[in-house]
């Protein structure tokens, strides 16, 4: 006995597939209108009971016609038609009308059949609602519709997202509150749930601080905002942080996590390598909110705009943060291929979504991406030299807070530069390089809109191409796969779970009309005539939601109806990224040193940790205000990664990053503990704690230094206790000391609540 | 002082927590940290002590891994694959019928005026009950020849060093993949609940190629990477409490955050606070589990001997005294790596006096490791291997001395212990020794066959990622049997 796993998404699933038309990519959509029009075809001609458009046809088209179907018919045997399925194939016809139990078709879906697996092969079995659908229609006779366009399975992201309007509100007032707290509260309310109370002000100053700028607020603005009475007293402190020039750091980390960014070449010899002007540009354009779309252009093909311009060139490091092996006695021309298929890889995953990687060595097993198709965007990517551009000194970032100096020798950086000349591209056979197999053009895979420049002719698509291509406000994936990596920064999940698969082995979304509202409001125009693809607007809708705003405690769910929070009864709490533990310590001992961008610095870390490449890198601690900038800037040696930041998962910049681990160790605990660098900030900690310069009580001032709040009365006689307990054992300075190293180490602040 | 030994403090902590909080989920992470048991217990479902032992797939025939990686890629020819036919074509071009279809490293180098056959200098003799050949320049792992099965196919896919490594380590040449004693530790768990599950230990001139990501955990949790212990100072990074902190002030600051941490697990119920104790908890326990473990103050001075080891130097005996003693602790994966056997015949790389010294660095202690494990009873459960990540070519590299080249298509690694045949040999190569011309191993059917003794089915050791569900085996791998006794 099987039944549907999951009833409820398949359900869901169904009722957003009908209701799709198409939008955006004027003239670019023909492809999926035809299947569109099917299925607005599909519910006109409805008629009777049972109804084999709306019952029987989409269970073949979701689980049979990928095998059964225009695209491969195996044994002959197509069911993208009714007559089709009367006809059958090698083994007679599937469906005998007014006998469900002697058709081939019910015996293979219920696992009967003496010769044949249970159908679909190697799938998950049609549900018993599924199978009584076709054993019905089949009973009463088979009746075949008067018009009928071959089924094609099209799956949610190749669609594009619809502009939608979120329930309860009147179109275009503002009735119905906050769009995302509409669309979460609707899936709360289906699902007899209700959403959580609004956090703390204190709770929600260091929450939003520590997500819009990776920095922990004073208690001085902690204390500020708790008292401030104005209605808009979150919406102020919103714009506040946005502003800030720490903004572009946190969330530069977010994109260089994809870009697997790092300051050395990775493989063997991990030689070190200066692109930091690219990471310095990715901060500039966050703090000046670079539309999304130019940010991901400039990057993947600032080069080729007419007259490019230093910035846009130095944004095209994006793409040259590939690993470079100098062994010895390598082929050049193997690891400049591996150079390319990480590009094709990193765009794929990062932007596209999908996984494209697989496609390398055959066809991709369950999307519709084919080998030839993998080549032709390598293709895009095989056309480039690897040029160093040498910046001129000074200045890359202006800051009120302050630039690091750099030295006033020009800075290397490196930028790519397309050949005059193209290279041939082929397919690989089996991804093996040294087995090259049919030449192939520049494209995209046919199942997303075709490029722009192929509806105009003319020139070899190019990386701008293929850019713009990306970038189109209608193109499907590009949008929904960046709305839902944000939005998993902010609820430690994306609605999508997938975050790097959002083809057909992902996971559904959760809330998929809110995902599709989220991708078409972030590439849309401002009303006043703003530019799309605003990440500074689309942050201010998500952290100003009622949705975000819930307090994370776990409350009891005695049903069990939504172990996993995926429906947001409540917010999720998020241990922080390596870089802002070490922040959030910084920020608490008074010791960060706040200047942006420059050269990466090398704060304390253990000895012997350079011990482990190949070669021995040297590692000589940054002396004043380097020692203490934020985590954002520490050298990244690919093959000795610092410890700090390893152990809490930093990525290791091999590969694209599109969601950190978040693992619980005791390698972290012992991190916190014992490492130099916090226990010096620690003692900083104690210092300004023994100093007191805030008046009132010491051990509160530590409390809310490191978590933002006033320690509760248990915990502040627990902390009472020590300091007691530790000034019977030895100095002052002593008790003091291990006071900080307990707030440096509590669970709550190296996590955001 | 710890909870789990002070009664007293036990107690205290109980009442205290009692007296303020009061609540039964409170109540029951208290327990379970003053009680190992009720942590495993409820480890078991992985919340709390995700490295807890876990139930195997079937019978293992061994429960902890010992992986000696020879990194560099070891001489075969030099070694184990006796060709007394390569060695009378010594100084001729390679027959045509060899080359097609092939690729080697260091194309310009050596294929430019095409290099010649080079045969072995070395003298072998034939060995224990399989008739092993083995060289004179390992002596001591002859003398184990009788508790030991040799593969001299096993082939790999790729060629150079960094990429190679990690395609032994982890079943793949791309970055992002766990390797085998992630795989192990994220399958069956750890049986030692105050030191890592996967340890590393290193010896030789310098670290692998590539670091880290060999005994990385890739998609996995990185509570399932390797821990490098280290031959010196401190054996794990920042083990040792700050300078000025006394165990007593150390334990003190554990127990505050451990009951604030309490308190805020009952305030907002997220279990990850009760993982996150536990954790602060084991670190503890390790600082003391650790050193001890890595201290040879106990060994006998006959052990010592035997290991061939100077206590106050690093080295791979050494850390083959140390592997024992951490299986003994119950750690699950103990993978030593040992440089450089990268013998390309260049300034110390020569195919002479550098690669007898490197023999000379790990023959007595790989040898005596078998032999004291088994003497100790250990050897039955405990799985040794033995090998690199690739072999070395038939034809000669001249560059300053002799050398010889990376090699994919048939080199030999050995392996002891639980579950395998002892002495037997397991494939055989060409007179050349350029492939196998029976029972070729690749990397993913010694994968397999790992996993197997373990107690593993490698096609059923799954974690599902970007979609799919990956393995160590990728889509490969079959089981050899001739290895299993």
């Amino acid at each position: 006995m099987h039944s549907d796993p999951c009833p409820a998404a398949f359900s869901l699933r169904r009722r957003w597939h009908s209701t799709q038309t198409p939008v955006g990519f004027p003239g670019a959509m023909s492809r999926c209108r035809t299947v569109l029009l099917s299925w607005i075809g599909a519910a006109a001609v409805a008629v009777g009971a049972p109804d084999y458009l709306r019952e029987v046809k989409p269970v073949l088209t979701d689980h049979c016609i990928g095998c059964h179907g225009t695209e491969k018919s195996e044994n002959g045997l197509r069911l993208d038609t009714a007559a089709d399925a009367l006809k059958g194939g090698e083994r007679g016809p599937a469906v005998v009308p007014g006998d469900a139990a002697g058709s081939l078709l019910v015996q293979v879906i219920e696992g009967r059949h003496a010769q044949l697996e249970r159908m679909p092969y190697k799938r998950s079995f049609l549900s018993t609602t599924a199978i009584a659908a076709v054993r019905d229609w089949i009973e009463a006779g088979a009746p075949l519709p008067a018009v009928e366009t071959p089924g094609r399975r099209v799956h949610w992201a190749f669609v594009p997202p619809e502009r939608r309007t979120p329930p309860g509100s009147v179109p275009g007032g503002v009735s119905g509150g906050h769009p995302i707290d509409a669309w979460i509260g609707q899936r709360l309310k289906e699902a007899g749930l209700s959403p959580s109370p609004e956090a703390d002000r204190p709770t929600l100053i260091r929450r939003v601080s520590l997500d819009l700028t990776g920095l922990p607020p004073s208690p001085e603005r902690i204390d500020a905002f708790v008292a401030d009475p104005r209605p808009d007293a979150y919406e102020r402190l919103v714009e506040e942080l946005l502003a800030s020039p720490h903004h572009g750091e946190r969330w530069a980390r977010w994109w260089l996590d994809v870009a697997r960014y790092a300051d050395s070449n990775g493989y063997s010899a991990d030689a070190p390598r200066s692109i930091w002007p690219w990471r310095d540009w990715v901060v500039r354009s966050l703090n000046a909110d670079l539309p999304f779309d130019r940010f991901v252009l400039e990057q993947l093909a600032g080069d080729l705009l007419p007259g490019a311009t230093l910035d846009q060139r130095i944004a095209t490091g994006f793409h040259r943060n590939t690993q470079l092996n100098e062994e010895g006695g390598i082929d050049p021309e193997q690891f400049r291929i591996e150079g390319v298929i990480d590009r094709v890889n990193t765009t794929g995953t990062a932007l596209l979504g999908l996984t494209i990687a697989c496609a390398q060595c055959h066809d991709h097993k369950f999307d519709p991406i084919r080998q030839r198709e993998y080549y032709q965007l390598f293709d895009f990517f095989n056309q480039q030299d690897e040029p160093t551009l040498e910046v001129p000194s000074g200045g890359l970032v202006q800051s009120p807070v302050g630039a690091a100096k750099t030295s006033a020798k020009p800075t290397a950086t490196l930028v790519l530069a397309e050949r005059s000349s193209p290279r041939r591209t082929t397919v690989f056979s089996k991804g093996d390089f040294t087995r090259p197999g049919d030449e192939v053009d520049p494209g995209t895979p046919s199942v997303l809109p075709p490029l722009g420049s192929e509806k105009q002719g003319g020139h070899r698509p190019n990386r701008l191409d293929l850019a713009r291509w990306l970038m189109d406000p209608g193109h499907p994936l590009t949008a929904r796969v960046t709305v839902n990596r944000v939005w998993q920064q902010y609820f430690g999940r994306g609605l999508v779970e997938t975050e790097n698969d959002f083809g057909t082995q992902g996971s559904p979304p959760t809330h998929p009309e809110l995902l599709d509202w989220l991708a078409v409001e972030f590439a849309s125009p401002t009303a006043q005539g703003g530019s799309g693809f605003s990440l500074k607007r689309l942050h201010r809708w998500i952290v100003t939601s009622r949705t975000y705003r819930q307090t994370s405690t776990i409350r009891a769910d005695p049903l069990g109806k939504d172990p996993g929070n995926r429906l947001l009864a409540r917010q999720n709490r998020i241990r922080l990224d390596g870089e802002f533990i070490r922040d959030v310590a910084l920020v608490a001992s008074g010791a960060l040193d706040p200047r942006l961008g420059g050269p990466p610095v090398h704060p304390p870390q253990p000895d012997g940790v350079m011990n482990l490449g190949q070669v021995r890198r040297e590692w000589t601690t940054s002396a004043g205000g380097d020692r203490y900038r934020r985590g954002l800037y520490t050298y990244l040696w690919r093959a000795t990664p610092h410890p700090a930041l390893a152990v809490f998962d930093a990525p290791d910049a091999f590969s694209t990053c599109t969601r950190r681990n978040r693992s619980n160790t005791p390698l972290q605990a012992l991190t916190l503990l014992n490492d130099g660098a916090f226990v010096d900030l620690a003692d900083r900690l104690a210092q300004r704690l023994q100093v007191g310069d805030r008046g009132g009580d010491r051990l509160v001032e530590g409390f809310q230094r490191c978590t933002g709040r006033r320690p509760k009365a248990g915990e502040l006689e627990r902390l009472r206790a020590l300091l007691d307990q530790e000034r019977r054992a030895g100095s002052d300075t002593e008790a003091w000391r291990t006071v900080a190293r307990v707030l440096l180490n509590l669970d709550e602040t190296i996590t955001r609540e | 002082m710890n909870l789990t030994s002070d009664p007293t403090l036990a107690g205290l902590t109980r009442r205290h927590f009692f007296s303020r909080c009061g609540v039964g989920l409170g109540s029951i992470a208290l327990a379970s940290l003053i009680d190992r048991n009720a942590v495993r217990a409820e480890g078991s479902t992985g919340l709390t002590q995700p490295l807890a032992p876990r139930a195997t797939q079937f019978r293992p025939r061994a429960k902890k891994v010992i992986y000696l990686f020879m990194a560099g890629g070891p001489s075969q020819l030099e070694l184990f694959d006796h060709k007394p036919r390569l060695n009378a074509l010594n100084g001729q071009a390679i027959p045509d019928s060899y080359l097609q279809g092939r690729r080697f490293a260091f194309m310009d180098s050596s294929f430019k005026n095409r290099s010649m056959l080079l045969g072995s200098k070395r003298s072998f003799r034939q060995h224990g009950p399989s008739g092993m050949w083995v060289s004179e320049l390992f002596p001591h792992t002859a003398g184990i020849a009788g508790e030991v099965t040799f593969v001299r196919t096993c082939a790999t896919n790729v060629f150079n060093h960094a990429p190679a490594k990690l395609f032994m380590n982890t079943g793949s040449s791309q970055f992002g993949r766990p390797s085998l004693g992630a795989w192990l530790t994220y399958g069956i768990g750890s049986e030692a609940d105050n030191l890592p599950g996967f340890v590393v230990l290193q010896s030789g001139p310098r670290g692998p190629r590539g670091g880290a990501v060999n005994w990385g955990s890739g998609f996995l949790p990185t509570t399932f990477q390797g821990v490098p212990l280290r031959g010196q100072g401190e054996p794990i990074l920042n083990l040792t409490a700050p300078e000025g902190i006394d165990a007593g002030r150390q334990r003190r600051a554990i127990d505050a955050v451990r009951d604030l941490n309490l308190q805020h697990l009952v305030d907002t119920g997220d279990p990850e606070i009760a993982t996150r104790i536990a954790a602060y908890e084991m670190a503890y326990r390790m600082q003391t589990s650790a050193p001890e473990a890595m201290d040879l103050a106990g060994e006998s001075r006959a052990t010592l001997d035997l290991y061939g080891v100077d206590p106050a130097k690093p080295s791979f005996a050494r850390n083959c005294l140390l592997a024992r003693r951490l299986v003994e602790r119950g750690v699950r994966f103990v993978q030593l790596y040992h440089t450089n056997w990268d013998s390309h015949g260049g300034p110390g790389e020569t195919l002479e006096s550098d690669f007898e010294k490197v023999c000379r660095d790990v023959d007595q202690a790989q040898a005596a490791l078998v032999r004291d494990l088994k003497s100790r009873g250990l050897l039955e459960d405990t799985l040794v291997v033995w090998g690199g990540e690739f072999g070395r070519t038939p034809m000669g590299e001249n560059r300053e001395k002799t050398g010889r080249n990376h090699h994919i298509d048939a080199f030999t690694i050995w392996m002891a212990g639980g579950g395998v045949k002892a002495g037997a040999v397991v494939g055989e190569t060409d007179e050349l020794g350029f492939g196998p011309v029976q029972d070729r191993v690749h990397v993913h059917d010694l994968h397999a066959t790992i996993l197997h003794l373990l107690g593993l089915d490698h096609q059923r050791l799954t974690f599902r990622f970007q979609g799919r569900d990956f393995r160590l085996t990728d889509v490969h791998g079959e089981l050899v049997p001739s290895i299993l006794a």
